[in-house]
């Protein structure tokens, strides 16, 4: 792989904004899109910026994400293409739930550029908002490791922490070094660099192999992550144990970038029943419990879009009574989509699952006529 | 075997082909267990998995799926979207541990009035043997 290395003094980040900065003065962009901190110093949130002086108070990797960044753009281009070229900084698992949602057509990315980062993680939303001058610590020193506990369950095992599906790539991972490295992916991102003269042909090799080693730690921890789930989660009394605590109030699904639609078929009056139903079911079972159809919830939602789940935890951080949920979906995620060899949001090429289908595949699933079966029953 | 256990089944057919083999068993005077509920849809491909897991969790014992043949939808493509969401459906409950064999998907033609009354049988064996959905009887659900 080829790409561009900057010489950095000491913090990539302001590197980067200089960078951006120029994007928007030499008019290659019209807009950028980046998390910014609230003026209340207590969180961050997307800004679309056109002035290039605010870029300064921008944050390229904040500590936090209190918002998926796929449905940010989802909420900025879903009425069709931008007019202006804007260039749109993220994690790269927002990136990947862009492009899902662009397969889906809920985000057009004609004339976005996606800049994803490496990234260590993120510390979980309640963390930081106990004390967001202590998470700030904690996510700089997760940031120098990147293996820290303080992070969430899901980073901590998160092996799609660098390049993505992105159009340009800032690897940061040892940056400490003194380099920071651009790598173009697509056309855009060729595009971008040519335009300020950058040689990107140089040999990234160093980065490569510092993300190489990151990787294969990873993979050796989700094995064991995967085992250890396994175990709390497998059979029906773990599953209803798990999920118990469940308020029934859908955050996860409010806040998941996959769960695109206008109106969800759980909060829609498919679900909302007469009386008699209720009795009629307490009658069958002895009794039934209210909210009824959580797990009905958590098993559909999950069958819904289990073939685009980025594995981003957002649904994790929006729970009020913590359930794994984040966890448990990815695990299963990563069963489904080895199925049918499907990374989702790695590529706008390979449509989504669900939306296509092949003529010979899934044979194991059928279940084949025997011919005789009623003859050898007699 | 247990005798005395009626499992519930819900057999999903699609309204050209799996339920034009029943109307062709009817024809036939072939006969199928009572047990096994009948349920048209549309298309395979127009059945949410949520329905195959509500049926689970309110108690049914065990769902057939049946749909044209390979090459035979109604809507050209039903079928084949079906089956990679019963494969999905069939991945989720396999990976949490709640019995994917409890599933089945077989096409059924239009004229096969054999075939959709001996798969009905097939399958209440089956599910005989395994024995009723734990879910049935969880109140915590």
């Amino acid at each position: 792989m080829r790409g561009a290395i900057f010489k950095i003094e000491k913090d990539f980040d302001k590197e980067i904004r200089n960078f951006l900065k120029k994007t928007i003065v030499k008019k290659f962009f019209g807009a950028i899109l980046i998390p910014c901190k609230v003026p209340a110093n207590d969180s961050y949130a997307y800004l679309l910026i056109r002035d290039e002086a605010l870029i300064e108070k921008a944050s390229i990797l904040p500590p936090v994400m209190p918002i998926q960044g796929g449905r940010v753009l989802k909420s900025f281009t879903r009425l069709g293409k931008i007019d202006a070229k804007v260039a749109v900084i993220m994690r790269p698992c927002e990136i990947r739930a862009s492009i899902e949602l662009s397969k889906l057509e809920q985000v057009d990315l004609t004339n976005v550029t996606l800049i994803s980062v490496d990234c260590p993680g993120v510390i979980p939303l309640s963390d930081y908002l106990e004390d967001p001058v202590k998470g700030t610590d904690t996510f700089k020193e997760a940031f120098k490791t990147w293996e820290s506990d303080s992070v969430r369950e899901l980073c901590k095992v998160c092996y799609n922490f660098t390049l993505t599906g992105s159009d340009l790539h800032i690897g940061i991972l040892g940056s400490e070094q003194g380099n920071l490295f651009l790598i173009p992916v697509s056309e855009k991102g060729r595009n971008l660099l040519d335009f300020f003269n950058i040689n990107y042909e140089n040999d990234i090799s160093s980065w490569e192999n510092i993300v190489k080693k990151k990787e294969d730690e990873r993979k050796i921890k989700r094995k064991e992550f995967r085992e250890n789930l396994r175990q709390e989660i497998e059979g029906i009394d773990n599953l209803l144990k798990t999920f118990s605590d469940c308020l029934n109030c859908h955050n996860c699904m409010r806040v998941c970038p996959i769960c695109y639609c206008r109106q969800c078929f759980f909060d829609s009056d498919a679900l909302n029943l007469p009386s008699t139903n209720y009795i009629k079911r307490a009658e069958n079972r002895g009794s039934i419990k209210f909210p009824p159809e959580t797990l009905l919830f958590h098993l559909g939602r999950m069958s819904h879009m289990i073939t685009s789940c980025v594995s981003c935890g957002s649904c994790e951080d929006a729970c009020p009574v913590s359930l794994p949920i984040s966890r448990v979906f990815s695990f299963v995620a990563e069963n489904v989509q080895n199925l049918f060899n499907y990374v989702p949001g790695m590529s706008v090429k390979d449509p989504v699952p669900t939306i296509t289908y092949e003529e010979e595949e899934l044979k194991e699933f059928e279940n084949p006529y025997i011919e005789t079966y009623n003859i050898q029953r007699m | 075997m247990n005798d005395s256990f009626k499992p519930k089944i819900i057999y999903f057919l699609c309204s050209w082909c799996g339920t034009g083999g029943s109307e062709t068993a009817s024809a036939f005077g072939l006969h199928y267990p009572e047990n096994v509920l009948p349920f048209r849809v549309n298309c395979t491909g127009s059945l949410s998995t949520v329905y195959i897991l509500r049926a689970f969790l309110e108690g049914a014992d065990g769902v057939v799926i049946s749909g044209c043949h390979p090459g035979d939808c109604h809507y050209n493509n039903g079928n084949f979207r079906a089956r990679r969401r019963v494969a999905i459906i069939k991945s989720i409950l396999d990976t949490l541990g709640l019995e994917p064999e409890r599933i089945w998907f077989r096409y059924v033609a239009h004229g096969e009035g054999k075939r959709f009354v001996d798969t009905a049988a097939e399958f209440n064996d089956y599910i005989k043997k395994l024995g009723p959905n734990p879910l049935k009887t969880r109140r915590d659900i």
